[in-house]
C-alpha cells in the first residue's frame, strides 16, 4: 500500500507535468483542478496509510540507482550548459566543483545495496503542505498566469506549468527519501526548478536572480555532498535517519559527527535563503506571483528547514545547536528589522519568510522537546499563511496594479473579500488564537532557557508585529473613491478561500495535530516527548499554558456582540473630519489652500529606511551572519 | 470553573470600569489642579461616557466600530487573564491585539488625522513591547514559569530583583497610556478633545466603548505594576497608585515629543536597563521564594 502512494506521489506530479506540455492551454483550468483533488487525495491517503520505512532493494534498486544517476549527470549538465551559454562564470565554477564532487562520489564513496523512503510524520505533514497548498498554488496560478503574460507579452505557459507540477514531485522525493543520494538528487532538481522559473521573464533581470538563486544554492548543495561524502566514507552513514541513530542524543557521538551535520546544515541554511544567503530569495521576487509563493511556502525554503529539523537528533543539545540557534534568531531579528523599512509588499513578505525560517531554525537549534515541536507547527502554519498571503499580492497586484503598501490603501472598498482573506492571513501571523502565534508563543517560551536567543526573539516579535500593523491598517483603511472592479474567477477566490479556511482549521485543531503528528515525531527525533499536557482547546507546558479556544470563543464573542449592538445604535454615516475644508465634489480627501484650490491629502506610514533601511542593515546582517556560521562550524570540528 | 471563579469574574467586570473611571476622574482633577483650575467633578469620565452613548452613531466607515468592540473584549480578556493568573507572555500577546485594534480601528476610518495618529502609536508598539516580554522573561526566570501563579504566591516582592524592569516598566505604563511625552498618537488638533489622533473619527456610541475599554485597560496596567510587589497586596497596591499618580504629574510637567525621540529612549535606555536586570537574573539565577 505505502509503496503505492509513495511511488504515485513522486509519479502523478511528474505525469502532470507530461500533461500540461501536452494538452492546450484551454485545458489547463480543468487539469489544475485535476491535480489539485488527486494532490489532496494522495497526500491525505500517505497518512492513513501510517508511518513506516519503504525499502526498495533488488532487482529495481538497480534500475532507479541507474535513473538517479543518469539525472545527476543531466542536472550537472544542465547547469555547465546554461551558465556557460550566459557566460556566468561563478555559477559555471560552482558548476564544475559540483561535477568534480560528483565524480568524487560515484568513484570514491562505495556504492549501497538499496535505498529507502522514510515516511515519518514529519514527512506526512511536508506531503500534506507541498501537496495541498502547492497544488492549490497552481490552481491559482491558471487563473493568473494569462493576464500576467499578456501584460508582459510572454508565451511561456508550458515552460511554467511543467516546471511547476515538477517541482512538487522533487519536493516530494524530497521529504520522503531516506537515502542520502536519493535526497541530494531530489535537493538538485528543487534548486533547477527554482533557477526555471526564477528567470521565467526571460529579462536581464529575471536571469540574473535566477542565477544568483541557482548559484547560492550551488553553494549550498556544495557543502550538503561534501558533508554526505564525509558521512558516508568516514561513519559509513547513507541515510539521514542513520545520522540520528548514529548520534542518537549522545554527546560523544554527536561530536564525531559535528562536521559533516554542520555543513548539511549550512546546506539547508542556503536553502531556506537564510542570512547571509538571502538575497536569492528576494530576487526572486521577479518571478510571477504563483513561483514566489510556492517557493516561499510550500517548498524551496521548507526543504532547508526540514533537513534541519531532521538533524536536531545530532546536535540537540550540543554547541553546534546553540550555535544553530543563536544564528537562527539572528537571522529572525535582522530580517524583521529589514521588513520593517520595506515598502514593496513582495519585500515584506520575502523577508518576513526568511524571519520566520530564523525562528524555525532557531528552535530547532534549542533542541529541546517543546522547540522541536514549535518548529515543526512552525513549518505547517507558516506554510498555510505564507502561501494565502503571497496569492493575496499577486491578486491584490492585478487588482490595482500596484503592490507598493501605500498604493494599497482603500482596498477594503475595492475588493472586499480579497482584502479580508489578505488581513486573515496577516493576522494569522501575528496575534492569537492563530497558529503561528501559538508556536512563536512556545519557542519563546523554550527559548528563555539561553539569553541571547531570547531577546533576539522578543526584538524580532515586536518588529513582526509593526511591519505587519503597518500593512493591515493600510489594506483595511477606507477610502471614498471606487476604482478598481475585482474580477472573481473560481480558479482565483477557491485557493484563497480554501487556504483562509485551512488557517482557521488548523489553528482550531491545533492540539489534535499536536498529538496526532507533532508529538510522534519530536519522540522519534529525541526519544522524548514534551511535556505538553492538556486537552483540545488548550496547551500547557512545564512552564506555560496556552488556553487558545477561550480566544476563538472571545473572538467570536466580539464578533456577536457587534452585530447585536449594530442595530442599536444606527450608523450614520459622514465624511472626513478635514478641518473644517470638506471638498464635497471631488475626492473628500482635499484640504482647501490659502489660494483657495484643492490639495489632496496623503498620509503614508512610517518606514524608518535611515535606521533600518537595507543598506543600513544588510552589510551588517553579512558579517554577523558569516561570523557565526564560521562559530557553528568550528563548533562542528570541535575548536 | 467553580462559584468563586465565576464571582470574581463579574466582580472584575463590573468593578474594573468603576475603579478605571475613578482614576480617569483623578487624572482630570489633579490636572486641573496642576494648572490653577478646579477641574471637572471626580465623576466627570462617567458623565462623558452616559452622555456619548445617547448621542448619534457618526461614522465614516460602517465597519469602523468593529475594531473598537475587539478593543474593548480583548483588553477585558486581558484584563481576566490577569486576575485568573494565567500564562503572562499570552496576556501580552492578547493584550496586542486589542492595542492593533484601536489602530488598525483608526486606520480603517481612512482620515488623514487619524492614520497619523495609528501610524504613530504604531511605533509605539515598537517602544513598549520588547519591554513588556522581557518583563515576562524576568517573571520566568524568577519563578521558572510564565505562570502568573508563583509570583502572586510568593512571599517576597519582586522588585527587588527587577528594579530596572520596574523603571522600564513605568516609561511602558506612560507610553500607554498617552500621556505626554509620549502623547503623540493622541495629539488632537486645535485644542479640541474630541479631534484626537486614532480616535478622530469616533463618536457617540463608538467613542463611549472606547472609553470604557480605556477604564479596563487603567486597570490592566498597574495591575502590571502591582506584580512588583504582589506578596503583601497592599503595597502592591500602593505600588500600583503610586505609579499612577507620578504618570499624571509626569504628563503635566513635561512637553510632547517626537516619536523618534520616544523610539530612541526605548531601544537604547530602556531595552538596556532591561537587559541588564534580565542578564543579572541568569548570572544570579535568583529565586523568587
Amino acid at each position: 500500500m505505502m509503496e503505492n502512494t509513495v511511488m504515485l506521489l513522486i509519479i502523478v506530479p511528474i505525469l502532470f507535468s507530461l500533461l500540461f506540455v501536452a494538452l492546450p492551454k484551454s485545458l489547463y483550468k480543468y487539469l489544475a483542478w485535476a491535480f489539485f483533488i488527486i494532490g489532496v487525495a494522495l497526500s491525505v491517503n500517505l497518512v492513513l496509510d501510517g508511518t513506516g520505512v519503504v525499502q526498495i532493494g533488488e532487482p529495481n534498486f538497480a534500475m532507479f540507482e541507474n535513473i538517479v544517476l543518469v539525472l545527476e549527470v543531466l542536472v550537472i549538465l544542465f547547469i555547465l550548459a546554461v551558465s556557460a551559454k550566459y557566460k556566468n562564470w561563478p555559477t559555471l565554477g560552482l558548476g564544475i566543483i559540483s561535477a568534480a564532487l560528483f565524480a568524487y562520489t560515484f568513484t570514491n564513496v562505495p556504492g549501497a545495496e538499496g535505498a529507502s523512503f522514510n515516511i515519518d510524520q514529519f514527512s506526512q505533514i511536508m506531503i500534506l503542505i507541498v501537496n495541498i497548498v502547492g497544488t492549490a498554488i497552481i490552481l491559482f496560478a491558471t487563473g493568473y498566469m494569462d493576464e500576467y503574460e499578456e501584460h508582459r507579452h510572454l508565451h511561456r505557459q508550458k515552460t511554467f506549468y511543467f516546471t511547476m507540477s515538477f517541482f512538487l514531485a522533487a519536493m516530494n522525493g524530497l521529504v520522503m527519501a531516506d537515502t542520502l543520494g536519493w535526497l541530494f538528487l531530489f535537493w538538485e532538481l528543487t534548486t533547477l526548478c527554482s533557477f526555471v522559473l526564477i528567470s521565467y521573464n526571460m529579462d536581464e533581470e529575471g536571469i540574473n536572480n535566477g542565477f544568483r538563486a541557482l548559484a547560492l544554492n550551488l553553494v549550498g548543495g556544495i557543502a550538503l555532498s561534501i558533508g554526505i561524502i564525509l558521512l558516508a566514507t568516514k561513519y559509513e552513514i547513507s541515510t539521514l535517519s542513520g545520522i540520528g541513530t548514529y548520534a542518537g542524543t549522545d554527546a560523544a557521538a554527536m561530536a564525531a559527527v559535528a562536521l559533516p551535520v554542520a555543513l548539511l546544515c549550512i546546506g539547508g541554511f542556503a536553502k531556506s535563503a537564510q542570512m547571509p544567503f538571502q538575497s536569492w530569495l528576494l530576487g526572486a521576487m521577479v518571478a510571477p506571483t504563483p513561483v514566489s509563493a510556492l517557493l516561499h511556502s510550500s517548498t524551496m525554503v521548507n526543504a532547508g528547514v526540514f533537513l534541519v529539523v531532521k538533524l536536531v537528533p545530532a546536535f540537540a543539545g550540543s554547541s553546534l545547536g546553540t550555535a544553530i540557534a543563536v544564528y537562527g534568531s539572528f537571522t529572525f531579528v535582522m530580517c524583521s528589522a529589514l521588513a520593517l523599512s520595506q515598502r514593496n509588499a513582495k519585500r515584506v513578505l520575502a523577508y518576513s519568510t526568511i524571519a520566520n525560517l530564523g525562528l524555525i531554525i532557531a528552535s530547532a537549534g534549542i533542541g529541546t522537546p517543546l522547540a522541536v515541536a514549535a518548529a515543526i507547527m512552525l513549518i505547517l502554519f507558516h506554510a498555510i499563511s505564507k502561501a494565502l498571503l503571497f496569492l493575496c499580492t499577486g491578486e491584490i497586484e492585478h487588482t490595482i496594479g500596484s503592490r507598493d503598501i501605500e498604493d494599497m490603501s482603500g482596498l477594503i472598498n475595492k475588493a472586499p473579500l480579497l482584502t479580508t482573506l489578505a488581513a486573515l492571513g496577516m493576522v494569522s501571523m501575528l496575534l492569537p488564537p492563530f497558529g503561528v502565534l501559538l508556536t512563536k508563543w512556545v519557542s519563546m517560551e523554550a527559548a528563555s532557557s539561553n539569553p541571547v536567543v531570547i531577546v533576539f526573539l522578543i526584538l524580532g516579535s515586536a518588529l513582526t508585529t509593526v511591519y505587519y500593523a503597518k500593512w493591515l491598517g493600510t489594506i483595511l483603511s477606507s477610502s471614498m473613491d471606487k476604482n478598481a472592479v475585482p474580477h472573481k474567477k473560481p480558479e482565483t477566490y477557491f485557493p484563497l478561500s480554501f487556504l483562509g479556511l485551512a488557517i482557521v482549521a488548523t489553528s482550531i485543531f491545533v492540539f489534535s495535530i499536536y498529538s496526532y503528528f507533532i508529538k510522534p515525531q519530536v519522540e522519534i527525533l529525541l526519544k522524548t516527548a514534551p511535556v505538553i499536557s492538556g486537552q483540545a482547546g488548550q496547551f500547557t507546558s512545564e512552564i506555560g499554558a496556552f488556553a487558545y479556544a477561550a480566544i476563538f470563543v472571545v473572538l467570536a464573542l466580539a464578533v456577536l456582540i457587534y452585530l447585536a449592538t449594530k442595530n442599536m445604535f444606527t450608523p450614520r454615516t459622514t465624511s472626513y473630519y478635514m478641518c473644517g475644508e470638506n471638498n464635497l465634489e471631488k475626492d473628500r480627501l482635499m484640504f482647501r489652500n490659502g489660494l483657495c484650490s484643492y490639495e489632496k491629502s496623503s498620509v503614508s506610514n512610517i518606514y524608518l529606511q535611515n535606521t533600518f533601511g537595507e543598506s543600513k542593515l544588510t552589510t551588517l546582517g553579512y558579517a554577523i551572519s558569516i561570523i557565526l556560521i564560521v562559530i557553528a562550524l568550528a563548533g562542528g570540528v570541535g575548536l | 470553573m467553580n462559584t468563586n471563579d465565576i464571582l470574581l469574574a463579574v466582580l472584575v467586570l463590573i468593578g474594573a470600569p468603576i475603579i478605571g473611571c475613578i482614576a480617569s476622574g483623578i487624572d482630570r482633577k489633579i490636572t486641573a489642579r496642576l494648572q490653577g483650575r478646579v477641574g471637572p467633578p471626580l465623576l466627570q469620565p462617567y458623565y462623558d461616557v452616559k452622555k456619548l452613548l445617547s448621542k448619534d452613531n457618526m461614522v465614516v466607515n460602517p465597519s469602523q466600530n468593529f475594531y473598537v468592540v475587539v478593543y474593548l473584549v480583548f483588553i477585558v480578556l486581558s484584563l481576566l487573564m490577569l486576575v485568573f493568573k494565567q500564562d503572562f507572555l499570552m496576556i501580552i500577546f492578547v493584550y496586542t491585539v486589542a492595542s492593533l485594534a484601536l489602530i488598525v480601528g483608526g486606520m480603517s476610518t481612512g482620515s488623514p488625522y487619524a492614520r497619523v495618529g495609528s501610524s504613530r502609536e504604531i511605533m509605539a508598539i515598537l517602544s513598549y513591547e520588547p519591554v513588556l516580554i522581557l518583563y515576562a522573561l524576568a517573571i520566568y526566570l524568577l519563578t521558572g514559569t510564565f505562570k502568573l501563579t508563583a509570583v502572586l504566591d510568593a512571599s517576597s516582592p519582586m522588585l527587588m530583583y527587577t528594579p530596572l524592569i520596574f523603571i522600564a516598566m513605568i516609561v511602558v505604563l506612560n507610553i500607554k497610556l498617552k500621556k505626554s511625552p509620549f502623547d503623540y498618537s493622541t495629539s488632537h488638533h486645535g485644542h479640541q478633545e474630541l479631534v484626537k489622533g486614532m480616535t478622530t473619527e469616533y463618536g457617540g456610541p463608538g467613542f463611549a466603548t472606547i472609553e470604557i475599554a480605556h477604564f479596563y485597560e487603567y486597570v490592566f496596567l498597574t495591575g502590571l505594576i502591582f506584580l512588583f510587589w504582589a506578596s503583601n497586596p497592599i503595597i502592591g497596591v500602593l505600588l500600583g497608585i503610586i505609579a499612577y499618580l507620578l504618570i499624571i504629574v509626569i504628563d503635566n510637567i513635561t512637553a510632547r515629543v517626537y516619536w523618534q525621540w520616544m523610539l530612541k529612549l526605548s531601544w537604547s535606555v530602556l531595552l538596556i536597563i532591561s537587559i541588564v536586570n534580565i542578564a543579572f537574573l541568569y548570572v544570579s539565577g535568583v529565586q523568587l521564594a
